[in-house]
């Protein structure tokens, strides 16, 4: 009774396999759909507002607002990679940015190029303090930069003494002003960054391993990665990049503070999610992620000049990580669909080789007792 | 089957608590020892399932269908139940099903190993590519026929034919110690193919983890070629010349949500140019003749891994490690869960390897492949070389003699009820 229903069913899988579902794969719809959502919404705030919203200071606001969120957030992808959280990026941001401020502005008032050299080493030294913690002491990435998190904000109380710093010299604040070519200059930095991440993460056998630490970490130690290391030198990058992060608020800002930093975590957070859904799905990507800050950030400024209350800003969001990653979860169960698909039109072509279910661990050797079947 | 549970927990999991409202550990625990008293099995119900062998866990599991199940008025389904099972309890085992059988119990049992279908079955149902090609009673068939039912061809040599072992040690392990493991010491010569086999809790399954460096060892020292090499970590065994292909082939080998390709060259990232650029076409073109080769099934680098048969996917895994060109293959349980169409593939890969001058050493739990394959086998119990046999003294009862000889503890808690 059972062969014959099990193969009636393979056949009912084959011969929906070149219908929709299988022109759908093809197309990937997906990958593109956040390049056809920002189009969208540019296109309604076009429509609903063209005097306000389709103005060249709109935009340069957008590039340029979203620039060191966008930053902080491809930092965030070297942890995530490889399986872990660095919480405590946005944090590191806002107590470098604050500490880049104190050393140019109080005695005995470091000229910028030796501050920022120092603000750098001092984001590597937090990063690395994060990945001795969960590489060496064991402690879940979560737990150890949320302790991390803590320790910079007693740390930022006290150096920030409840002081505004700044304004900062021109020489420092000329680091972030102006435009290139019309683009502001903070979008050029985004993009040079963005350029060589996407290189190193994407494109290199380094990155190669960064991804297959997070993928699966067993598997990736027995083919001779030292998962340890990259797990270490992740949080070391977040750690730098969000020094740099840092450097470029205080630059931009003009005035830094003890309270900077947590702001920046959960729409850099939500732009990874995203971003995993966009290009490369699945994978923590650069370009995707980029897409994805600049969709928030537009759907954000968008909600401002339609005269939207603040929260707003919070609730998109938020509303925009849920979404994000119940995307990527009805893709990922997508895909698995396709590949049982893939699997019968690809038994259907050939006959060599018999097909059966494998068990190789104990877990998979299921064993079931059920009623029989009413047929 | 929760691993973090103890086993009697696990045991009652799906509504078949001793009690309705008041839980008592106790109670659940005297009633898991009862069960397994009943079915002759010695395992302890207190223990965490996480902290139990293979073989253990695979019971549990199986009484616990057994025993709450409706085994004698339903059907039972095992699908691949001796995947992790030594000989003893897989005979065990069939003596328990025999007995469900005998009460009236109907079993659909899913297997690769076909003598089972013979020590079990009554009929068989072939599958081959997702379609049942033939229902058959099993007297009517021998293993040669049901071969040529699942491969679609008549049978050839199934097993190829072993080379010549060389005159050169490649592979000199002396001591080995760590985890299980007492004391193992062995030679693999270059062109051959050397067994271990054991019991589950022997400690041959970890003889290749503790070689590759994979597991922590105590003692022990391991030279390739006549040097010293000791590993530290995979890392280290693979630059030396190691290659390992582990048992749990979904936790340890590959990454499901990757591609052929991408699962294919982790070992051995090759960038291109100063800058070591990666690009997929150019990886994709150094692996496709790795897939090919190995008759791997869809033969297509940017298939998914978990989209193959186990079968194919042991296939990517072996042909990773061709790619590397290592000297010394240690493999655990190369073919468990794989298909027969793809296990004459891996023992055609295994003995070109000894023919181009590797040393291969694997553990297996089919003592007719270890018979068939390897040129030496050894006999592992309790972390201790118990026997080594070779040439016309291999065979799967001696082999069974050997493994069993010792008279001790794990014999003993698998007599049959």
């Amino acid at each position: 009774m059972l062969d014959t229903t099990r193969s009636s069913k393979t056949r009912e899988r084959t011969s929906e396999a070149p219908g929709f579902g299988a022109r759908l794969a093809h197309v990937q719809l997906g990958r593109y759909s956040g390049i056809f959502i920002l189009i969208a919404i540019i296109a309604i705030f076009a429509a609903w507002m063209p005097q306000s919203f389709l103005t060249e200071a709109t935009f340069r606001t957008i590039l340029q607002g979203q620039a060191i969120t966008a930053i902080l957030a491809i930092m965030l992808l070297f942890p995530l990679a490889t399986g872990g959280f660095d919480l405590s990026a946005a944090q590191i941001m806002g107590f470098c940015a604050l500490v880049c401020g104190a050393l140019i502005t109080r005695e005995p008032r470091l000229d910028p190029g030796t501050a920022i050299l120092l603000v750098m080493v001092l984001g590597a030294l937090i990063g690395a303090v994060n990945g001795l913690l969960v590489t060496l002491f064991k402690l879940g990435s979560f737990i150890a930069t949320l302790g991390t998190t803590s320790l910079l904000v007693g740390a930022a109380a006290l150096v920030g003494n409840g002081e505004y710093l700044g304004p900062f010299p021109d020489s420092f604040r000329g680091l972030t002003a102006g435009n290139v070519f019309g683009i502001p200059v903070l979008t050029i930095y985004l993009l040079l960054i963005a350029l060589v991440f996407w290189y190193i993460l994407e494109h290199t056998p380094w990155g190669r391993r960064v991804y297959a630490t997070g993928a699966n970490p067993d598997a990736s130690r027995l083919a001779g990665i030292r998962t340890d290391r990259f797990i270490f030198w992740s949080f070391v990058i977040s750690g730098t990049g969000a020094s740099v992060a840092g450097v470029l608020l205080a630059s931009n800002l003009n005035s830094v503070n003890q309270s900077l930093g947590p702001q920046y975590l959960l729409p850099a957070f939500a732009a990874a999610f995203l971003g995993m859904t966009q290009l490369k799905p699945g994978r923590f990507n650069i370009w995707g992620t980029v897409l994805a800050i600049y969709l928030l950030g537009t759907g954000v400024q968008g909600l401002r000049l339609a005269g939207a209350d603040l929260w707003v800003t919070d609730v998109f969001n938020g509303l925009a990580l849920i979404i994000a990653v119940a995307i990527t979860v009805f893709m990922q169960q997508r895909r698995r669909r396709r590949e049982v698909k893939a699997k019968a039109a690809e038994a259907e072509g050939t006959n060599a080789t018999s097909q059966a279910k494998d068990a190789t661990s104990p877990a998979t050797a299921d064993v079931t007792a059920a009623e029989p079947a009413k047929s | 089957m929760i691993d973090s549970l103890s086993v009697y927990e696990n045991l009652a999991l799906g509504n078949q608590y001793t009690g309705r409202f008041w839980l008592s550990e106790s109670r659940e625990r005297r009633h898991a020892k009862d069960v397994f008293t009943k079915y002759g099995i010695d395992i302890d119900a207190g223990a965490s399932l996480g902290a139990l062998g293979a073989a253990s866990r695979t019971m549990t599991a199986i009484v616990r269908a057994l025993h709450h199940g409706d085994a004698v008025n339903g059907i039972l389904v095992l699908d691949e139940p001796t995947a992790s099972l030594s000989e003893v309890e897989k005979d065990h085992l069939f003596a328990m099903l025999r007995d469900v059988k005998a009460q009236g119990g109907t079993m659909l049992y899913v297997t690769h190993r076909l003598h089972e279908v013979f020590e079990l079955a009554d009929r068989v149902t072939v599958l081959r590519d997702g379609r049942s090609v033939a229902t058959r009673d099993v007297v009517d068939l021998n293993h040669d026929s049901l071969v040529e039912l699942i491969l679609g061809r008549p049978v050839d040599a199934f097993y190829p034919e072993p080379s010549v072992p060389g005159k050169d040690a490649v592979l000199e392990i002396a001591g080995l110690q760590g985890g299980a493991v007492k004391d193992f010491s062995c030679t693999v010569m270059a062109n051959e193919i050397v067994g271990i086999v054991g019991l589950d809790g022997s400690g041959a399954g970890d003889i290749p983890h503790l070689i590759f460096g994979a597991t922590k060892r105590d003692a022990g020292d391991i030279k390739l070629d006549g040097k010293s090499c000791n590993p530290s970590s995979p890392w280290d065994a693979i630059r030396k010349g190691f290659a390992f292909v582990p048992g749990d082939r979904k936790r340890l080998g590959g990454v499901a949500d990757w591609t052929l390709r991408e699962n294919l060259t982790l070992p051995k990232i090759i960038g291109r140019g100063p800058l070591r650029w990666l690009s997929e076409r150019w990886e994709g073109k150094q692996v496709a003749s790795f897939l090919s080769d190995l008759e791997v099934k869809p033969n297509d680098t940017e298939a998914g891994f978990s989209s193959l048969s186990g079968g194919n996917q042991q296939k990517v895994m072996i042909a990773r490690w061709l790619r590397c060109q290592a000297r010394a293959y240690l493999l655990d349980e190369p073919t468990a869960g794989v298909d027969v169409g793809a296990k004459s593939a891996i023992y055609n890969a295994l003995t070109q390897l000894a023919a181009d001058g590797a040393a291969v050493l694997m553990t297996t739990s089919d003592l007719e492949e270890a018979c068939a394959v390897c040129d030496r086998v050894y006999v592992v119990h309790e972390g201790r070389i118990t026997g080594e046999l070779r040439g016309a003294r291999l065979t799967v009862d001696n082999l069974l003699g050997e493994m069993l000889r010792p008279n001790t503890s794990s014999r003993e808690n698998l007599t049959h009820a």
